[in-house]
C-alpha cells in the first residue's frame, strides 16, 4: 500500500531572476526509493534541496508553493529548520566527513540534537548507525582514526551512517555514487535496498542503470519542469513522454 | 525512432541489428516459397538447395544473437531501444523455426510420387500461399513499424487454422480411398501441419512487433480456427 510521505504542490524556485523549478507537483512514497533523473541544471538537485530547506542558506533563493511531509507544510516560517533536518538527512555527491574521528563523525549529530546523553548511549548509536550503513565490520577497531582516512566508498557510507545517526525519516542522496568505483557503488546500492525498509529515500542520479536498479519510482526533470513521473519499470521500458524516451535512450541533442 | 542517438556508433549498431532481422526475414520467406514450390511441383531437384539455405538462416540467427549480446553489454538499452533489442531476439528465434519447418517440408518432397492428383494439392497450395502472404505482411509491418498491420496478421491466423483443417481433410479423404496412398499421404499431413505451425510462429512475430511498437502485449486470446478447436 503506497503511502505518500512527501508531497510537493506547485513548487516554484527562483535563484534571483532565474526560475529553477516550475510548478512541480510530485508525491514521494514512504519507505520507497524515488530516483530523480534529468540533464545537468534541470532542477532535480534544487528539488531535493527544498525537502530539507537547504535552499534557505542561499540569499537570492526564493521558494513558492508547498512541500508537505506527513501532511505538514515545511515552508512555514515558524517551522524549526534544525528539527526538519533531523528528520530529513542528506548525503552529497562527494563524501564530506568531518575532519574528526570516525566515532565523532557519527556522534556529533546525536549530541547536538540532544540524543545519547551518556557515553554508553552514544556508543550504541555509533555502533548501530555504522552497522546500518554496513561499515561497522570494517571500522570497529579503529573508531578513533580520522574519517577522512577511509576510502571514498567507506567515507560515503560513513556519511550515510552520520545521516542515520539522528534517526531521520527521509534520506536525500544527491548523486551519492558518482565519485565511487563499481564495487563501492554496489555496496551503497545494496545499502539503499536495506535502508528503504526504514526510510523514505530520494536519490538524484545521472546513471540510468542505477535509477533502474535502486528505485521504485522515477521522475524525469527537464529545464526545471517535472516532465514525467511513474513506476521505474514503466519509465524505463515504455515511457509516455517522448522527451523522457529521448533522454533515457541517449537521443538528447 | 525519430531522433538519432547522440552516440553515432550506437545508432549504427541498432540499425545493423534491425537490418539483420530484415535480411533474415527475407531469406526465410524465400525458403518458404521455394519449399512450397517444391511440394506443389514435386520438384525433387530443389530439395538440396532448400536444405542448404537453412544453414544461411541459422547463421543469421547466431549473428543476431551476437549483435544483441554486444548491444546489451555495451549500451544497456532502455525503453524503445530495449524493446527493439528484445523483439529482435524473439523474432529471429521464430524466423529460425519457420526455416526449420520449410526445411522439413522440403525433405517431404522426396517420397512423393510425381503424378500427384491436382485435387489433392489444391488446398495445400492455398494454405501455403496464405502462410507466405502472412509472413510477407508481418515482415512488412516490421520494416514499417505498422502496428495495425501486425495485429491484422495476428487475427488472420484463424484463416490459416481453417485452411489447415480443410487441407488435412482432403488428404485424409484421399488416403481413405486407397491404403496404398498411406506412405506419401502421411508426409503430406505432416507438411500441412508444418505450415500451420509456421503460421503460429508468424503470429508470435506479430505479437513481438506489437510489443515493440506500443510496449505492451496484445490483449485477449487470438481467434482460433477449426484445426485448433478440434
Amino acid at each position: 500500500m503506497e503511502n505518500v510521505k512527501i508531497k510537493s504542490k506547485n513548487l516554484n524556485v527562483y535563484y534571483g531572476e532565474k526560475q529553477a523549478l516550475f510548478d512541480v507537483n510530485l508525491d514521494l512514497n514512504e519507505k520507497e526509493v524515488t530516483a530523480l533523473i534529468g540533464p545537468s541544471g534541470c532542477g532535480k538537485s534544487t528539488f531535493i534541496r527544498c525537502i530539507n530547506r537547504m535552499n534557505d542558506v542561499i540569499d537570492i533563493c526564493k521558494v513558492s508553493g508547498n512541500i508537505e511531509i506527513d501532511g505538514v507544510e515545511i515552508n512555514d516560517k515558524n517551522l524549526d529548520v534544525v528539527s526538519l533536518r533531523e528528520r530529513v538527512g542528506m548525503v552529497f555527491q562527494k563524501p564530506n566527513p568531518f575532519p574528526k574521528s570516525i566515532y565523532d563523525n557519527i556522534s556529533y549529530g546525536p549530541k547536538i540534537h540532544g540524543k545519547g546523553e551518556t557515553k554508553s548511549e552514544l556508543d550504541e548509536i555509533v555502533e548501530n548507525s555504522l552497522k546500518k550503513a554496513a561499515l561497522w565490520e570494517e571500522v570497529k577497531d579503529r573508531l578513533d582514526e580520522p574519517g577522512t582516512g577511509l576510502s571514498g566508498g567507506q567515507q560515503q557510507r560513513l556519511c550515510i551512517a552520520r545521516a542515520i545517526s539522528v534517526n531521520p525519516e527521509v534520506i536525500l542522496m544527491d548523486e551519492p555514487c558518482s565519485a565511487l568505483d563499481p564495487i563501492a557503488t554496489a555496496k551503497i546500492e545494496e545499502l539503499i535496498d536495506e535502508l528503504k525498509k526504514t526510510y523514505t529515500i530520494v536519490i538524484v542520479t545521472h546513471s540510468m542503470a542505477q535509477a533502474v536498479r535502486v528505485s521504485q519510482k522515477t521522475g524525469f526533470f527537464h529545464l526545471g519542469k517535472l516532465i514525467e513521473v511513474g513506476k521505474t519499470e514503466k519509465i524505463f521500458k515504455n515511457p509516455d513522454n517522448k522527451m523522457t524516451q529521448d533522454y533515457i535512450t541517449g537521443r538528447f541533442g | 525512432m525519430s531522433n538519432e542517438h547522440t552516440v553515432k556508433s550506437y545508432e549504427e549498431e541498432l540499425r545493423y541489428l534491425i537490418d539483420s532481422v530484415i535480411k533474415m526475414g527475407s531469406l526465410t520467406e524465400s525458403q518458404l516459397v521455394d519449399s512450397m514450390d517444391a511440394i506443389i511441383k514435386v520438384d525433387k531437384d530443389s530439395i538440396d538447395k532448400i536444405i542448404k539455405s537453412d544453414d544461411e538462416i541459422n547463421k543469421f540467427r547466431s549473428k543476431i544473437d551476437t549483435q544483441i549480446m554486444t548491444l546489451l553489454v555495451k549500451r544497456a538499452p532502455m525503453a524503445i531501444d530495449l524493446r527493439e533489442t528484445i523483439s529482435s531476439l524473439k523474432i529471429s528465434q521464430d524466423l529460425e523455426r519457420i526455416g526449420d519447418l520449410s526445411k522439413s517440408n522440403a525433405k517431404k518432397v522426396k517420397p512423393l510420387p510425381l503424378d500427384l492428383p491436382e485435387e489433392l494439392l489444391g488446398n495445400l497450395k492455398r494454405l501455403g500461399e496464405l502462410v507466405i502472404k502472412q509472413l510477407n505482411d508481418v515482415l512488412d509491418s516490421y520494416v514499417n513499424k505498422n502496428y495495425d498491420k501486425a495485429k491484422e496478421v495476428w487475427e488472420k491466423d484463424e484463416q490459416v487454422d481453417d485452411l489447415t483443417y480443410i487441407a488435412m481433410e482432403s488428404v485424409i479423404d484421399f488416403l481413405s480411398k486407397d491404403k496404398k496412398n498411406l506412405d506419401f499421404s502421411t508426409h503430406l499431413i505432416f507438411a500441412t501441419k508444418n505450415l500451420e505451425r509456421a503460421g503460429d510462429h508468424i503470429t508470435n512475430i506479430a505479437e513481438s512487433i506489437c510489443f515493440l511498437i506500443k510496449g505492451e502485449y496484445l490483449k485477449g486470446s487470438r481467434p482460433k480456427g477449426k484445426v485448433i478447436e478440434k
